[in-house]
């Protein structure tokens, strides 16, 4: 087909590229320059918590990375052509919805030492209190949330990660020419003689993992480097090797400041390092899978085979009941009264954390403002380069528009913060909306070139030879019609934003505060249930921006046939 | 702007089109007076649709017109699309799925007042015998009314020359007959110089019109 229209507005693109090119260039290159100092680095080696705090950090972000990656796996082998597929399809977005730090936070009220499955633990067991001859009167002493093992950083990493995990597996296994191409394939599987679930593992699981590559890499980059994750439910001594990077970071001594640029060069360097081992471990899987297979032997152990065909799968199952534990303990955190240990409810409840809130609101609008104007930015700065940046220049500059969301926060923010200083905006609201938008810009843009790709650029040729502009075109034919992918993408962008830790304390430089820094600063403290409203609104401004999205998006509802008659 | 003397509506005078792989087309001329309907048929590959899409202005950039196109005495290859007076019909209909099927047509008609506009449309609507379906979404309409809604949509920005790629090879036989002879009398009737692109004999409007890419 050699239909395209010619035309286009390059030098559009090239402002809006190119500027976001310098800022994020500058603030790779800042951050370079202030991590190569030698005595910065023999002051981080001289550091006697730095193997400790890097192995706590392989450890947790191995961990928590292979988890999510099998969780992922089996929920789709068990889901995948069942009729649970479009129950988890249902599910999704409102896992997607609960941010890392609301869902780390409502972790916390879950399973602390006094936390709510303690208490229904103490109360299942009650009964057999005289049995077992001891009663529970008081919190247990194990630290059940920020263990030294760093096991409630993994389990919240894994429960967080497998969503997105499953919607980037979701967006992949929804593409018209692979599903058909899949659904053929497990047909003639089965056709020879493999059970569906086995067909599955041999024919789509293969295909599926090598398409996974960037939201694995994301994944892994993500667990291995969390902060705010790791400040609410991490271990504290040593702390993961983030954590010590930031806390160096905000040091007001100078020298510590430069051993943290160094350490967050080296946090880089061992992602980076691992990262390049994940292709060649794929490689070791696909090989000893086939050997297994061509043996007759299933690689994967038949006791998760057996798991993902049973009617209702135990973990897609599990992992909703997480969720709805979790949101159900933010919103009941945040309303609690007194609650005395080992009572399954409150004394009572009481407004007086939301009372709180409202008189914060200006924390609450600096959100909203900063969110919608971010995620509006890197909307329009997305349109614009998806339609007039050439083809080429998408194509070599896609690796620049992703480094803040394959770098470590702290490298990334680091080097933004420098060049907020050189540019003189640092502790500005400008400064603190730049690393906001470039941010949420990886989102936006890796939710709306799908779409864009995917639209008939034939339309533009009908539209063109019916007498209209490109202007026309835009406005009436290709926004509107593509009008749900910006709307969430722009949702996208906005709950991006709120979730902003690192980047809106350091450019900022602390003056400006959002419900998720307030909800992690709070986490320190003993207001838990200005914690939990802080957490809850954390959640819930993104989930009421989706909501607005998915009207926004509503596919257009025309008047039946039969009132045409 | 050069003036053609040919009697012609559409005269094209193509001397290249080339391909990163080589030469597409070669000394290729195309004269179609108004009304007339001219067939160009050939292999896959053989570069029907780009000659279409070189008369339009939506080649692809990987593709070389050397050439001119010249409609009703004005030199149209180096005008935008939208400017050229060219309209467009394919083998799918794409007819806008947000906007309902007066809507639709209501978008080739720009400018004027809304009831004049309204009324243009609903007449080209009932051109097609589809007045009763003003209001409805395409997605509920057949195959063979939406064509027919895509050929009212197109007559609608009264183009000079129609460019039709294979507009019919998605309809049954008989509402292929129809069609034809819906577009051909709408060529015929507004003296439109039309190119259709074809694999099917049946399409062929007038053998002395006819064209074979090799």
């Amino acid at each position: 087909m050699a239909w395209r229209f010619e035309g286009g507005r390059p030098v559009a693109a090239a402002v809006l590229g190119g500027a976001a090119a310098v800022a994020l260039a500058w603030s790779v290159a800042a951050a370079l320059v202030a991590g190569f100092d030698a005595r910065e680095w023999s002051q981080l080696a001289a550091q006697p918590q730095l193997v400790p705090a890097l192995w706590l950090s392989l450890i947790t972000g191995v961990c928590a990375f292979g988890l999510a990656l099998a969780g992922t796996a089996v929920i789709l082998a068990a889901s995948h052509h069942s009729a649970g597929w479009l129950r988890l399809l249902r599910r999704l977005p409102a896992m997607l919805a609960l941010p890392h730090a609301a869902f780390a936070i409502g972790f916390l009220l879950l399973m602390a030492p006094s936390g709510w499955l303690v208490r229904v633990g103490v109360a299942l067991l009650s009964p057999f209190n005289q049995w077992l001859g001891m009663a529970m009167d008081s919190p247990p002493s194990w630290q059940s949330a920020q263990d030294p093992w760093g096991l409630g950083l993994i389990a919240v990493l894994t429960c967080k990660e497998i969503p997105f995990l499953l919607w980037a597996a979701v967006a992949q296994l929804g593409r018209a020419d692979l599903a058909r191409k899949l659904k053929m394939e497990l047909q003639v599987a089965q056709s020879l003689g493999y059970s569906p679930r086995s067909a599955w593992w041999r024919v789509v699981w293969p295909q599926l993992l090598p398409r996974l590559q960037a939201p694995l890499l994301a994944v892994w980059v993500y667990s291995m480097t969390v902060v705010d994750v790791a400040l609410l439910v991490g271990p504290t001594t040593p702390a993961p090797m983030a954590v010590l990077v930031w806390q160096w970071l905000q040091d007001p001594d100078p020298e510590r400041n430069a051993m943290g640029a160094a350490g967050a060069w080296l946090l880089t360097a061992t992602v980076g390092v691992l990262a390049l081992l994940l292709p060649a471990l794929q490689g070791l899987w696909r090989r000893w899978a086939q050997e297994k297979w061509t043996r007759g032997v299933a690689p994967v152990h038949w006791g998760v085979m057996r798991t993902t065909r049973s009617p209702t799968p135990v973990l897609p199952w599990l992992l909703s009941w997480i969720y709805a534990a979790v949101a159900l303990a933010l919103l009941m955190g945040s309303v609690m009264g007194a609650w005395l240990f080992p009572d399954l409810w409150p004394q009572g409840w009481t407004i007086q954390a939301w009372q709180a809130v409202v008189q914060s609101a200006d924390v609450v609008w600096a959100t909203l403002a900063l969110g919608a104007s971010s995620s509006v930015a890197a909307l329009l700065w997305c349109v614009v380069w998806l339609e007039y940046a050439p083809p080429l220049w998408q194509q070599r500059l896609q690796g620049l528009w992703y480094l803040p969301l394959l770098l470590p926060t702290v490298l990334w923010t680091l080097g933004l913060h420098q060049a907020t200083l050189a540019w003189g905006i640092d502790g500005t609201a400008t400064g603190v909306w730049l690393a906001h938008s470039l941010c949420v810009l990886p989102y936006v843009l890796l939710t709306l070139q799908g779409p864009y790709g995917d639209f008939d650029p034939r339309l533009r040729f009908v539209s063109a030879s019916l007498g209209r502009s490109q202007a026309a075109y835009l406005w009436y034919v290709k926004w509107p019609l593509l009008r749900a992918p910006l709307a969430s993408a722009t949702a996208v962008g906005f709950a991006v934003s709120v979730a902003q830790y690192v980047p809106t304390l350091y450019v900022g430089a602390g003056r400006f505060a959002t419900v998720n820094t307030e909800a992690v600063a709070l986490a320190a403290g003993g207001q838990r249930s200005l914690m939990a409203a802080f957490a809850v609104l954390v959640w819930t401004l993104p989930a009421w921006v989706f909501g607005l999205a998915a009207v926004a998006g509503r596919a257009r509802r025309f008047r039946p046939r039969q009132t045409l008659q | 702007m050069a003036n053609n003397p040919s009697p012609h509506l559409l005269a094209i005078e193509l001397h290249r089109l080339r391909t990163p792989a080589g030469v597409l087309i070669a000394d290729l001329s195309l004269n179609v007076p108004g009304g007339a309907v001219h067939t160009v048929m050939g292999p896959s590959g053989s570069g029907k649709s780009s000659l279409l899409a070189a008369v339009c202005g939506t080649l692809d950039a990987g593709l070389n017109f050397d050439g001119t196109v010249v409609l009703n005495g004005t030199r149209i290859d180096a005008l935008p699309t939208h400017q050229r007076k060219v309209g467009l019909l394919l083998q799918d209909d794409l007819l806008f799925a947000h906007m309902t099927v007066l809507e639709n047509l209501l978008f080739a008609v720009p400018s004027g007042p809304q009831a004049a506009r309204r009324a243009r449309a609903l007449q080209a609507l009932s051109e097609v015998e589809l007045q009763a379906f003003a209001d409805a979404d395409p997605a509920t309409l057949s195959g063979g009314q939406r064509a027919r809604v895509a050929l009212a949509r197109a007559l609608l920005a009264e183009p000079l020359a129609l460019m039709l790629d294979e507009p019919f090879s998605k309809l049954d036989e008989p509402l292929r007959q129809r069609m034809r002879e819906l577009v051909f009398g709408a060529v015929a009737a507004r003296g439109i110089a039309a190119i259709l692109v074809s694999h099917d004999r049946a399409d062929v409007a007038d053998v002395q019109r006819l064209t074979v890419l090799n």
